[in-house]
């Protein structure tokens, strides 16, 4: 990764949810530099993603954490949808959810989610998984330049 | 009204002689359970039976003369004209009712669903008709079909019930837990100790809500997630439970023997996860002395006895059903850390493999819970259920 602000997209409509993300981001920034940009549900998260009405202006995102349960249009239309444009297929998306549910995990894989993590309960081990999943995504994999 | 013996067509009237033949035979049909009806070709009733008289709620003898068309609703007494022209074309023994529903008809113009087999007699010129009331048979299956769409309901229901707990319940758990964690962590150092020791209460509660539901998932999960039977070792699956359990062996310093293990059709991870259970309850349950565990095995009918001992602090009998109840436990979080699921767990996983697991209560120290499995059992149900 170069100096450049890692771009995260964060698809997440509990706002206590967000926070709480934005902290542990905050906590765990192993010397990364990121930015994290918040959308609340799967019909906002596509047009930031396309660049539609409201989005003119966003960068493309490095690494998406996105959430299951989502209004409007759910994760797993999202994953989808992302996962069926050519554009968009490349950029790597982390389900990011509390639940453990195994068809939720075989769903999403299915769809071809690149990562399926449950949030723990516990905040030291919700701090330890943003962490990793940024070491992993932001720090050990190679991406795809934009 | 019945075309009565008035519509009678004698092309193929048995002779005399026959029809004496066949009365003789009178006192031997009385005692049948089944209604028996004999007819001739055009459908007058010949002979009759005790059973048959009091079936339709005809008086001794009253059914003589009469045509068999007379005992069939009315709706469907054209077809069954035909259906008796037909028989007589083609006369063989055979079972009426079995696939389509057969409606009978009484003397009070009452109904009842009737199943009939029919014979010829005398070359075809008489027909035997055996009648059975199947009402009580009919009601049996609509109750069973009426169950069965009712536990699919039902299974529906935990199956919905099983996603919000592991995804709903858990979301407003983990922000109720990681915030008060996060005010410690960032707060604790301005807050008196009181204020520490609320926030400690609350991350505790957190934390035991999310194994509650953790393990009501995992119990939910015994009936909807289990896998077909194979032929499973014992012996070693013991052998994994045993290094999954090796921490606390080597810190109670337990001793575990155990008797050789049979091979039997079972779930794996399920036989995986009773051993587990049992075994961990055999260390943890312990009292002053380091727990010492039996892990017996015979042949009993047609399946296997296994049984865990253990010298433990025993279980009191008058407990002997309640522990296997979900989230029953006896003793306070300090003296155990549970949330009392794990025998409810293995129950379930026992009654899966059509077994059952009990606790002996004669003992004097110890507990000792008993299991019988056997060797081969049928495929279980809740599967089927879509």
């Amino acid at each position: 990764m170069t100096a450049a602000a890692v771009e995260i997209l964060l698809v997440e409509d509990n706002p206590a949810d967000v926070r709480l993300t934005r902290e542990a981001l905050r906590e765990g920034a192993g010397g990364l530099r990121h930015r994290l940009h918040v959308v609340e549900d799967g019909v906002q998260a596509l047009a930031f993603l396309r660049r539609e009405a409201g989005y003119w202006e966003v960068p493309r995102p490095d690494l998406i954490l996105l959430d299951l349960n989502l209004p409007r249009k759910d994760g797993r239309e999202v994953l989808q949808e992302i996962k069926a444009d050519p554009e968009l297929r490349s950029i790597p998306v982390v389900v990011l959810t509390t639940s453990r549910s195994e068809e939720d995990v075989l769903r999403s894989y299915q769809l071809h989610a690149n990562c399926y993590v449950t949030k723990p309960v516990d905040l030291d081990q919700f701090l330890e998984v943003v962490r990793r999943i940024e070491a992993f995504w932001l720090g050990v994999a190679r991406l795809p330049s934009p | 009204m019945a075309q009565g013996p008035a519509s009678r067509q004698e092309t193929r009237a048995p002779e005399p002689a026959a029809l004496e033949d066949v009365q003789r035979l009178a006192p031997v049909l009385d005692i049948l359970p089944d209604a028996i009806l004999i007819a001739r070709a055009d459908g007058c009733i010949v002979l009759a039976n005790q059973r048959a008289e009091a079936l339709f709620g005809y008086p001794p003898g009253g059914l003589l003369g009469h045509s068999v068309e007379e005992l069939v609703p009315a709706r469907y007494r054209q077809a069954h004209v035909a259906h008796r022209a037909g028989y007589h074309r083609r006369p063989q023994v055979r079972l009426m009712g079995e696939r389509r529903e057969l409606w009978a008809l009484r003397a009070d113009g009452s109904e009842f669903p009737a199943e009939i087999s029919l014979s010829p007699l005398e070359g075809g010129r008489l027909v035997v008709s055996a009648v059975r009331d199947v009402s009580e048979r009919r009601r049996i299956q609509e109750a069973l079909e009426r169950r069965t769409q009712e536990l699919a309901r039902s299974n529906a229901e935990l199956e919905q019930f099983a996603y919000v707990a592991s995804h709903d319940l858990q979301e407003p758990l983990r922000m109720v837990a990681s915030y008060a964690q996060l005010l410690e962590r960032r707060y604790g150092e301005r807050l008196d100790e009181d204020a520490r020791e609320f926030i400690r209460y609350m991350v505790e509660g957190a934390r035991r809500m999310r194994d509650l539901i953790n393990d009501l998932l995992d119990y939910s999960r015994v009936g909807r997630r289990g896998r077909p039977f194979a032929r499973v070792a014992l012996d070693r699956v013991l052998e994994e439970v045993l290094a999954a359990l090796e921490p606390a062996v080597t810190e109670t310093g337990a001793r575990i023997t155990w008797d050789p293990l049979p091979e039997l059709w079972a779930d794996e991870a399920q036989m995986r996860q009773l051993f587990q259970n049992l075994l961990s309850n055999a260390i943890k349950f312990r009292g002053q002395e380091p727990p010492r565990v039996h892990v017996g095995a015979r042949r009993e009918g047609p399946g296997w006895r296994i049984s865990v001992e253990d010298n433990g602090i025993g279980i009191d009998p008058q407990y002997a059903e309640r522990i296997f109840l979900l989230f029953q436990r006896l003793h306070t979080q300090r003296e155990y850390p549970g949330t009392g699921i794990g025998l409810a767990i293995c129950k379930k996983i026992v009654e899966r493999h059509g077994g059952r697991i009990w606790v002996d209560t004669q003992r004097r120290y110890g507990a000792a819970f008993h299991l019988v499995l056997p060797e081969r059992p049928p495929e279980p149900a809740e599967e089927a259920v879509p």
